[in-house]
């Protein structure tokens, strides 16, 4: 059945040098998870881009919320506004088009308001990456709410949810977002709200698998005997132990939400020009690639990127954290 | 059960998600700034007017007879009338349908002509050349926004080979006579097959590197079975194994993921429709939207979910097809 007694504990206590590593120790040490990463060469590598990507983007924020974009004036170029003079439609540099060679100042071109491509790629990064994680937040948090309750008091509850979310996911999710933000707004904020509330059936049956297996363990109903509340039992126990199988879907999950945001901008539901989203930049891009081609190919490098990285610490996630998965 | 009752089971058992759905869009639509009013009078107009204009769209009612109204309607078949093409919303549904039914499954179609070989390869040969390649092949068709891939493709196959066309579809049935530049049913099926060919790719893509991930990991637990260890040991040859003992059962969590598939394939579909230019469902909806044609966005989107639950009862009877162990709705 899955829980242990009472002598398969003195067993282990018996020698505790050879036994493999519990269920507890790999749940609860982050430094362990880490140790795990650490020899996965491409889950590191996952985890680097991770860091690179979100350090841009919360740099870029600073430099968008706090300083009005000064340091990418001084530095860079302003991402939004239209340059004086500035030549539109260049080719990266190197290459050579209709609208004249390559420069280095641009090293990837510019847009057709003139606009470098390179520092807009860069000021992409933020909604990219607030977006993927706020909206993996709500559909984790949701999700877990509703899931943990389905499947902690069965019967009808769980019928009514679990319909409920059945019907969710009936409606093609890109679809039901943008009903979603054609009635509340297509702002970049309903986007992440729109693509939050889609995940929260992933999430949903995570959790509520999950609960229904751990339910019948017995130290929940040592808890219960103990006299812990309803709400105690599924917020310092279940959940808990839902833990790791939770971490990694959500890793998977800020990759997809980043690509579902994006596709969303493409049809101009997301950030509003002239914010630099990379969806954006790719629906802007579609007007002149002939002309222009590399233009459409330079933010999809950018979203491929960081949704790969996510996909690979994902992986690694899951084999560092559930020791029978061999690739 | 028969197939038949199976069928109509599963379709009685759709029926509360169904009516969420209308009302999940009815309430959405409902919340849309801007009704009629507001599109066909000036702010300034006379109270009469407006009240009139109110009463011709039922506006005056209150809310949930409305909906039970609509609800009516679309059980009925009737799913309002379009402001902005000047037909009911029903008619202008049944024509782009068909081409964006056709396109999701063209991208299935492709998707599991690759992925099925390459999974089986791969977990053939795990840890070999091959497989890490298939695996590459996976993240990365995971990893790429499928809008982006038809701008490449466009981009490389049409700008710069000038091989395939960059916009439209031809449907394989179509009338000769209705096609601009053909003039037999050879033609009609030679150009659909060229205009299908691109956004086939950019939207299959996602589906291939999915179910080949699933693929892969199945076949690699179907290869340890008790079962194909006693066909080894009864010396069946290696092929025999993988093809009548190890590969059926595999096919079993593939469909699952076709099935859940098809809800990310028909949203992938609005994207690819707007790359291409293809009049199907996807675009019909951004354009409703954007000419704020609402009865138009609310049968889109019921329509929309009412696919994808028959796209999943198809997979469901497939499932039964594949495992004989499986019953339609049975006990066993």
């Amino acid at each position: 059945m899955g829980s242990r007694t009472v002598d398969d504990a003195i067993d282990q206590l018996g020698d505790a040098e050879s036994r493999p590593a519990t269920v507890e120790e790999k749940n609860g040490g982050l430094l362990y998870i880490l140790k795990e990463i650490h020899k996965d060469t491409s889950a590191t590598i996952g985890l680097y881009i991770i860091l690179f990507v979100t350090a841009v983007a919360v740099f870029t924020s600073v430099d968008y919320y706090l300083l009005d974009y000064a340091f990418a004036e001084r530095f860079l170029y302003h991402p939004e506004r239209d340059p004086t003079g500035g030549q539109r439609l260049l080719p990266p540099v190197g290459m050579e088009s209709i609208y004249g060679p390559g420069v280095i100042e641009h090293p990837l071109g510019t847009d057709h308001r003139g606009r470098d491509i390179l520092t807009r790629m860069i000021y992409g990064t933020r909604i990219a990456i607030t977006a993927g994680f706020a909206a993996t937040t709500i559909g984790l948090v949701g999700g877990t709410i509703i899931g943990a309750v389905s499947g902690y008091y069965g019967g009808r509850v769980d019928d009514v949810l679990q319909r409920f979310t059945e019907a969710l996911y009936a409606i093609p999710f890109l679809v039901l977002i943008i009903a979603f933000m054609t009635a509340f707004g297509r702002d970049v904020t309903f986007a992440m709200v729109g693509v939050g509330i889609v995940s929260i059936p992933v999430f949903n049956r995570l959790i509520r698998s999950r609960v229904v297996s751990v339910r019948e363990e017995e130290y929940i109903a040592a808890a219960k005997v103990a006299g812990a509340k309803d709400h105690q039992i599924i917020l310092y126990h279940i959940i808990p132990n839902s833990f790791s199988p939770v971490l990694v879907q959500a890793t998977l999950q800020i990759g997809v939400s980043i690509l579902i945001i994006a596709g969303l901008s493409f049809l101009g539901f997301g950030a509003q020009p002239p914010t630099p989203s990379w969806g954006q930049m790719l629906a802007e891009s579609r007007d002149f690639m002939l002309p222009a081609p590399m233009y459409s190919v330079w933010p999809g490098i950018a979203i491929l990127i960081t949704v790969i990285a996510f996909n690979l610490f994902g992986d690694g996630l899951q084999d560092a954290l559930d020791p029978r998965t061999e690739n | 059960m028969s197939l038949l009752r199976y069928v109509g089971f599963r379709l009685v058992q759709s029926i509360p998600v169904l009516f969420i759905i209308i009302l999940v869009t009815f309430l959405l639509t409902n919340r849309i700034p801007g009704d009629p009013v507001s599109i066909f009078l000036s702010p300034g107009a006379p109270p009469e007017l407006v009240a009139e204009v109110q009463a011709r769209y039922g506006l005056d009612r209150p809310l949930y007879e409305r909906f039970f109204n609509y609800l009516l309607g679309v059980v009925q078949g009737d799913l309002g009338y379009s402001i902005h093409y000047g037909m009911p919303v029903t008619e202008k549904i049944l024509e782009r349908l068909p081409v964006t039914v056709f396109l999701t499954v063209c991208a299935f179609a492709f998707a599991i002509s690759i992925s099925v070989p390459l999974g089986v390869i791969s977990a053939k040969r795990r840890n070999k050349p091959t497989d890490h390649i298939s695996r590459i092949v996976s993240l990365i068709g995971v990893s790429t926004p499928s809008f982006w891939i038809g701008l490449l493709l466009i981009i490389f196959f049409s700008f710069y080979l000038g091989l395939f066309p960059a916009t439209g579809l031809v449907l394989p049935w179509a009338d000769p006579a209705s096609i601009r530049g053909a003039e037999t049913r050879i033609d009609v099926l030679l150009m659909s097959v060229h205009h299908a060919i691109l956004p086939t790719i950019a939207l299959g893509t996602l589906q291939m590197a999915q179910i080949t991930r699933i693929e892969r990991s199945s076949m690699v637990e179907s290869l340890r079975e008790d079962y194909v260890l006693l066909a080894r040991a009864y010396g069946f040859p290696e092929r025999t194994i993988l093809r009548k003992h190890a590969f059926r059962v595999a096919q079993l969590p593939v469909l699952t993921i076709i099935g859940l598939g098809l809800s990310t394939a028909l949203g992938g579909a609005v994207l690819i429709e707007t790359v291409f230019e293809i009049n199907g469902m996807g675009r019909l909806i951004i354009q409703a939207i954007n000419n704020q044609d609402y009865e138009l966005v609310m049968g889109t989107t019921i329509v929309f979910g009412i696919t994808y639950i028959v796209g999943v009862i198809i997979t469901d009877v497939l499932y039964a097809y594949v495992d004989p162990r499986v019953q339609y709705g049975g006990d066993s």
